[in-house]
């Protein structure tokens, strides 16, 4: 799913360069306690592993490219702040050295790659594997966290090109960066990497961790879980926060879009959503600035709240965990512990 | 993205056909193409217009070249800047038709497949200037496609060139001397290495594998076998990281990587830049208000 | 005068369950040549690596110098620096002593670490680059060098820091023969020069021809024999109790011979 130069707009990939300033501070913040002082063969290993497997790749129609990454597999071995730091030296290596991109879209790749996909991955290995897993379960999740990893990952991918026709346009309404909409991208991306990228990505790590575990189990001890607060709320919030960044781009006026505007570039207005809209909609005061009563904002809102759902039960789950690792429970939030 | 693209064409010995030994000249084929980016001494090291600049200000020449290439909205403009890509590889002393064929068959190629379906009827209706059915190909859908692929195409080509006449060591310096933290730079040098001893790894493994086995193996062997030995690349490559951290503690190693050559930006450097931003700026002019869409 | 190395029942283990080494008691005098040499596995090189501060005791304690070699103390910059240079170690494996993009640079990445400016610096590789012959590799990448060129970098690239006490793992593992007769004369030269010098090695004959002391370590982590090669090498039963050596025997009709020997090269 790596994204090169030339398939996102400006609007889009400035926020995405800009968000991840900040996690590549903490991220390297957070493995200087974590790793003491061996981090750095061992971040250029996982680098260069990675950068190996995402070399084999092949173009999707209907979005960019698709490959393994194995971002879960280091998160699993090193940690997931490790995973954050590796892919993204591998992403910055493949930029320079292949050249056909990503400098512009450094921060959607590493945003894709190198923080949502060891993010989920981990979280989701962590949570099946449980406390003390026995050798096949260890696998299992491994697998599990790996497969839903880079869907999730491959998913906003999805996203960001299906936003483009949205965000940047000719006079005559055709896109000017990725061409695809949302309606297309998003099933495109996932679909691929469903069917056949995620499976190979779960098949080796799942080999790896396998091998590994039989072989040399220290290296699978279980890392302890980050605190995901600060940096989540903040990415997430810049992610969600891109549509109506884009929208008022020049040319679109805030607050014009419809419904029927939205079903046209979509190709369909989910249901769901649409039921949320107008609930939104319904229960918007009178004297309310009539922006507010706009369905997207009500679209918008349900995004944050389905994600601020799956974020809140991500994080409950993490803090019970770390809070099983750690000696006498804490009384205030989990301990980073190392 | 898979240069090898353009190198299966003379990937040697056509031999027994069939997947596994397309997969091993694909690999194969990558890692030569990696090989060649990563240790480019020659060409780097040559006369040329791109190779006597100034490591940071070539980097800086990319993001300025993608961003500008970012905001250009018509096709005509795009066009200009792969011309212009092209003939800065001439003034480099890179040929420009492997120059061209290296980047086309490469990003562009994959640009071209990734968004084919946008110039046919199914994504974007309009005006049919091939009928194809339901597939056929719109006047506005080849625009599109077009407009992406040039995009792309100029960006790769820009990018492709810097790597090409810029040696690896001056790039990590370059990053160092722009503020890029030690110890990422530490990494990055490090990476560079342990992809070369990876790729070699792997080379190697197929080798051995192909010299031991006479038949092809079941699928669930050759799965298991990769399996394996990436598992043993794995854990040998981890203790030979430790074992080089050793080595670099063992010579005082303290967090940071100094180095003895200094960069100096000479006057050709500032005028490059001074030219480049002038350039991006009348490009984007032209853009607007010759071309608006 | 203090020693320069004191072991005081130094031990190191991996984790509870893999002991590298129990209990060791060692001194070793500046000037002294000491040839430490065991079977493979018997702790030679986890030995040589508590003695540059790479691996530390986990019971037992180590000084180097008068000063105890914790990890702790070596995060003092200037201990740090001071240790750093005063004690140089030649890897088994060159490749992974190799890490920097140019002979040059390889040679200048020690004395640039101590905080040396480039006039200094620039002096030393060049000195160093004459005195092992290596001027002409300068500009090399050091992968592109043969096992021979690799370990002179690799020596080279200690030798700038000026050290006065060198430790070296299989120092003629994968050397051909040329190289291994120029090795022993660089050992000489050392002697001479009053350097101390620690081998970890399994080449009896090496170790033998080159140092004035022999330490053997047992498959269980332990010293089991400590003084001059001739007298070491004397113990044959002791020898073949820590597999450094082994019988064959063979038959000539009704005659039996039996011909202890080492090899050169460990099997597997």
């Amino acid at each position: 799913m790596h994204i090169p130069d030339g398939y996102l707009g400006p609007q889009t990939y400035a926020v995405l360069d800009a968000a991840i300033v900040p996690i590549w501070m903490i991220a390297g913040a957070r493995i200087k306690k974590a790793l003491k002082a061996r981090q750095v063969p061992l971040m250029a290993l996982a680098a260069a592993f990675s950068f190996v497997t995402m070399m084999f790749n092949v173009p999707v129609l209907g979005g960019s490219t698709g490959h393994a990454v194995g971002a879960v597999l280091i998160a699993i071995l090193l940690g997931p702040w490790a995973a954050v730091v590796a892919v993204s030296i591998a992403l910055v290596v493949q930029a320079l050295v292949f050249a056909d991109g990503g400098i512009t879209a450094i921060g959607a790749n590493v945003v894709n790659m190198a923080v949502i996909m060891p993010f989920t991955g981990f979280y989701l290995y962590r949570l099946v594997a449980g406390d003390r897993p026995g050798h096949g379960r260890r696998i299992v999740a491994a697998g599990i966290g790996a497969y839903v990893g880079i869907v999730a990952a491959s998913i906003a991918a999805g996203v960001e090109f299906g936003l483009q026709p949205l965000l940047a346009h000719t006079a005559s309404g055709q896109p000017l960066y990725a061409p695809y909409p949302l309606a297309v991208a998003v099933p495109a991306m996932a679909l691929e990497h469903m069917l056949f990228f995620g499976p190979l990505e779960a098949v080796v790590t799942m080999g790896i961790v396998a091998v590994l575990a039989r072989q040399d189990s220290a290296l699978l001890e279980m890392k302890p879980a980050a605190k995901p607060l600060r940096w989540l709320w903040g990415a997430l919030a810049g992610l969600i926060l891109l549509t109506p960044i884009g929208v008022l781009s020049p040319g679109t006026a805030w607050g014009e879009w419809s419904a029927a505007q939205l079903k046209s570039v979509l190709g369909y207005v989910p249901t769901g959503l649409g039921k949320v809209g107008s609930l939104w909609t319904a229960s918007v005061p009178a004297y309310a600035p009539p922006f507010i009563a706009n369905p997207l904002v009500g679209y918008l809102v349900a995004a944050v709240l389905g994600s601020a759902l799956v974020v809140g039960v991500t994080w409950v789950v993490g803090k019970l965990l770390s809070r099983k690792d750690d000696t006498p429970a804490p009384t205030g939030p989990p301990s980073d512990a190392a | 993205m898979i240069p090898a693209l353009a190198h299966i064409a003379d990937a040697s010995p056509r031999g027994r056909g069939g997947v596994r030994s397309l997969a091993r000249r694909t690999a194969d084929a990558i890692g030569h193409a990696v090989a060649e980016v990563l240790e480019n001494d020659e060409l780097a090291g040559g006369p040329g217009l791109m190779q006597a600049l100034d490591p940071r200000v070539k980097l800086a020449s990319i993001l300025v070249f993608a961003v500008t290439a970012s905001f250009v909205h018509s096709l005509p403009v795009l066009v200009v800047l792969v011309l212009a890509t092209m003939g800065l590889a001439a003034a480099s002393g890179v040929s420009v038709v492997s120059f061209s064929v290296k980047v086309w068959s490469s990003a562009g190629l994959f640009a071209l497949l990734a968004c084919a379906p946008s110039a046919t009827a199914w994504i974007t209706p309009g005006p049919v200037l091939i009928p194809l059915g339901p597939l056929s190909i719109t006047a506005p859908g080849l625009l599109i496609a077009a407009r992406l692929v040039a995009r792309v195409i100029a960006g790769a080509g820009f990018g492709l060139l810097v790597i090409w006449t810029t040696r690896w060591t001056d790039l990590l310096r370059a990053l160092s001397a722009l503020g890029v933290p030690d110890l990422v730079v530490a990494t990055l040098a490090m990476t560079q290495k342990q992809i070369m001893s990876l790729l070699r790894t792997v080379e190697n493994m197929h080798l051995a594998r192909e010299s031991r086995m006479l038949s092809t193996g079941s699928a669930r062997e050759n799965r298991g076998w990769v399996v394996d030995r990436m598992a043993f690349v794995a854990r040998r490559s981890m203790k030979t990281a430790d074992d080089v951290y050793d080595a670099m503690l063992a010579r005082g190693f303290s967090g940071s990587m100094p180095s003895l050559v200094d960069l100096r930006a000479t006057a050709r450097d500032w005028a490059w830049m001074a030219a480049g931003v002038a350039t991006s700026v009348l490009v984007l002019g032209i853009d607007r208000t010759v071309f608006p869409t | 005068m203090t020693a320069e190395f004191v072991l005081s029942g130094a031990g190191h283990s991996y984790g509870p369950a893999i002991r590298a080494l129990d209990g060791i008691d060692l001194t070793v005098e500046a000037g002294e040549h000491v040839a430490v040499v065991g079977a493979n596995g018997s702790g030679k090189s986890t030995l040589l690596k508590m003695l540059d501060g790479l691996a530390f005791c986990t019971s037992g304690t180590i000084t180097a110098a008068g000063r105890p070699l914790t990890e702790e103390a070596l995060e003092d910059p200037a201990f740090r620096r001071e240790f750093r240079s005063r004690v140089g170690f030649v890897f088994q494996d060159a490749d992974v002593q190799l890490f920097c993009n140019t002979v040059f640079d390889e040679l200048a990445f020690g004395p640039l670490q101590l905080g040396l400016d480039h006039e200094d610096v620039r002096s030393r590789v060049a000195e160093v680059a004459a005195s092992l012959r290596i001027e002409r590799l300068l500009d090399r990448a050091p992968y592109t060098l043969s096992g021979g060129e690799k370990k002179r970098v690799a020596i080279a690239s200690v030798l700038t820091m000026r050290p006065q006490v060198l430790l070296m793992d299989e120092p003629t593992n994968a050397l051909d023969p040329r190289s291994q007769v120029w090795l022993l004369d660089v050992l000489d030269e050392w002697k001479r020069a009053g350097r101390t010098v620690v081998i970890a090695t399994h080449d009896l004959s090496a170790a033998a021809e080159s140092c004035d002391r022999m330490i053997v370590l047992s498959e269980e982590h332990r010293v089991v024999a400590d003084g001059t090669p001739e007298e070491v090498l004397a113990q044959r039963d002791l020898l073949l109790g820590v597999n450094l050596i082994h019988q064959h025997s063979h038959r000539h009709g009704a005659d039996r011979h039996v011909h202890p020997h080492a090899h050169e090269h460990e099997h597997a």
